[in-house]
């Protein structure tokens, strides 16, 4: 029988070494530091800081997914439903119930995309295509393609412009997104389940694990957190459209590959989420205070997705060259 | 192949035909414009873009792997086509066909040689070719065709039954298939996606079946663009958005397995021509074109749902299947 409580699953061994992930998101504020004029300032920080956050809210939810060993492609078009329909509801319920109901469809989206996965064993890959495909297609149909605006109201701007303790809210939910994620990847037992089931499902389900159970929370509490991404989104653009984000899902998983948690499953930690959204919140600030013409800013961040991701090869053999200088033996 | 492999393959290749057929008589049967001859030549001309994108996209799924850059690439490629085109004369578009080469060397070389997961890689290039496309236009011009009227007439006036564009692109599509079924190479690839190890045992260089099988997605996309800029007679720099999920969409209700080694050219076509003729139909009902998204993508996940009903039906030979 399993404690309630238990260790991290993976980490143990290396505590206190920082992965490649942590190197990488450095070099890259050094780097862009010491290049980029006007980076290295308070104001330009803290708007660094603003950009990652809606980032790593759905990233918290696409890293659970990952560790899964799936792939959540629907985020792309829940949270443009979700934007079409709190901006609709809003006339007669008010903003705080509208923004309930579409964070409510988003979980159902995941709800949905879990119990397909999980109970009925489909694969993630088509499961989560294929929503996407069907959600964009209802949110645009309720608006017939057309974004539409929301009355302006000081409530529906909160989570994108409200600030708590003088720390802006999209912030202060990105840093609870992490804590919370942090929480339950290390200490629950349902996050062990997580990265058993993700690692190994045939050797989870001997262990006695509810593999498809585990999957089917995994996918709700990832739609918990885009969810919230998908409030503060809205909030943010104050209309709500049914093209809201169509590359969210892409850019979450690369956030993901970037801090270092690979697509197959079985390993992935909250840190590593918080450097790959700092990587590339940092080099979409980067390109814009360069001044570099869109074609350049596309090349630029296509170059250093990849080259992040590469330079996360570079763990491995670095790691023995620190263990054989340390004069650890090879086991 | 055993019986029930076999069993279960043909009813994974079996949705698209299935689909295709019920979309065509639903639409016969309610809108009266949709079965006429020049709705057919229609559909059928047009649908071929799609086609092409998602037979490239089948040769990237049976390596296990897929490609979100196809339909960026298809806007550089005719992009690049109409400059050279209007550079050197028309055949000088084929050039499309070499930028989608080159592309998918680097992609294939990303994931093959450098270990780098396809959707970072292909994302990576996605950006990238959409940076490129922009750079090559001052910031998104559309390229005109100087002989836009001879290009017109190769994508729509029919030679000995079909355009010119037609033709050639049905001819890619056999010599996509030949290459699956009958040459080594095909084998090689579809080794490496249904067994990496044992592809690796009997001597397949993984590198470079990888870099094979993305020059060949790269190649189609790029030959998709051609088609895009004999059909627009304009280079669409920024054109082939949604492409890229379609295609992927298109190669599934294809059957094509995404835990690769199970493909076939024929109903991955017939898969692009559903996908045609849905929104086609829609459109000619009048209905929101959104609805076609909706109803693609519960295809998308019906055919997921068909695995299931097969495991459930024969529980023990769970082997055979693949998603």
């Amino acid at each position: 029988v399993m404690a309630l409580v238990m260790p991290p699953a993976h980490g143990a061994r290396r505590r206190g070494v920082p992965g490649a992930a942590v190197w990488v998101a450095l070099g890259a504020f050094i780097l862009f530091s010491l290049v980029v004029p006007r980076f290295f300032t308070s104001g330009n920080l803290a708007n660094v800081l603003r950009l990652a956050s809606i980032l790593c809210v759905a990233s918290c939810g696409q890293a659970i997914v990952l560790i899964l060993g799936g792939i959540e492609f629907s985020f792309g078009s829940s949270v443009a439903l979700a934007s079409v329909v709190a901006v609709t509801s809003i006339a007669t319920v008010g903003p705080v119930a509208a923004f309930l109901i579409a964070a409510g469809v988003v979980a159902a989206i995941g709800a949905i995309n879990g119990g397909l996965i999980g109970r009925l064993d489909l694969p993630p890959f088509i499961v989560t295509l294929g929503m996407l495909m069907a959600v964009a297609g209802v949110a645009a149909s309720l608006v017939g393609g057309q974004p539409i605006d929301a009355p302006p109201s000081d409530i529906f701007a909160w989570p994108a412009s409200g600030r708590l303790a003088g720390v802006p809210v999209p912030v202060v939910a990105a840093a609870g997104c992490v804590v919370i994620l942090h929480l339950l990847l290390s200490v629950t037992r349902i996050g062990r389940e997580w990265y058993l089931a993700g690692a190994n499902p045939a050797a989870a389900r001997l262990a006695g694990i509810s593999v498809g159970r585990a999957i089917f929370v995994g996918y709700v509490v990832a739609g918990l957190f885009c969810a919230l991404a998908a409030v503060i989104l809205t909030s943010r653009v104050g209309s709500g459209q049914p093209e809201l984000a169509p590359n969210l899902p892409f850019e979450t998983i690369a956030a993901c590959a970037i801090g270092g948690i690979p697509l197959a499953g079985g390993q992935g930690r909250a840190y590593q989420v918080v450097c790959g959204v700092l990587v590339i919140a940092m080099m979409n600030n980067a390109v814009v205070l360069l001044n570099l013409p869109v074609a350049g800013q596309h090349l630029m961040i296509a170059a250093v997705i990849i080259g992040a991701v590469l330079l996360q090869k570079v763990d491995r053999p670095a790691r023995r060259l620190l263990a054989a200088l340390r004069g650890e033996g090879r086991r | 192949m055993s019986a029930i492999a076999r069993l279960t393959a043909a009813r994974r290749f079996a949705v698209a035909p299935l689909c295709l057929a019920v979309a065509v008589l639903l639409f016969s049967l309610t809108t009266p414009e949709f079965l006429t001859p020049s709705n057919g030549t229609n559909i059928g001309t047009q649908m071929w873009v799609l086609a092409l994108l998602a037979i490239g996209q089948m040769f990237a799924i049976v390596t296990r792997g897929f490609d979100i850059s196809v339909g960026a690439l298809a806007a550089l490629s005719s992009t690049i086509s109409a400059l050279a085109a209007n550079a050197i004369g028309l055949p000088g578009a084929a050039v499309g066909v070499l930028v989608g080469l080159l592309s998918g060397t680097l992609t294939g070389f990303l994931i093959g040689r450098l270990g780098v997961q396809p959707i970072v890689a292909t994302l990576g290039m996605l950006i990238g070719l959409r940076g490129l496309s922009l750079l090559i236009t001052g910031d998104g011009q559309v390229v005109p065709l100087a002989e836009s009227e001879t290009a017109s007439h190769l994508a729509f006036d029919p030679v000995l039954g079909m355009p010119p564009m037609t033709w050639l692109a049905l001819f890619a599509a056999v010599v996509a298939a030949a290459i699956l079924g009958r040459t080594a190479l095909g084998r090689r690839l579809v080794m490496l996606g249904s067994n990496p190890e044992a592809a690796h045992l009997v001597g397949v260089d993984a590198v470079r079946a990888h870099i094979r099988a993305y020059q060949l997605c790269g190649g189609f996309a790029g030959l998709a663009g051609v088609l895009i800029l004999m059909r627009a007679g304009t280079g669409l720099p920024t054109d082939g958005s949604g492409m890229e999920l379609q295609s992927i969409a298109a190669a599934v209700i294809g059957g094509s397995a995404l835990s690769g080694g199970v493909a076939s050219v024929l109903p991955v076509v017939l898969g692009a021509a559903f996908i045609q003729v849905l929104l086609t139909g829609l459109n000619l009902q009048g209905v929101s074109p959104f609805l076609a998204q909706i109803v693609v993508g519960l295809v998308i996940i019906g055919s997921g749902l068909l695995g299931f009903i097969t495991r459930r039906l024969q529980p023990s030979f769970q082997t055979g299947e693949r998603t």
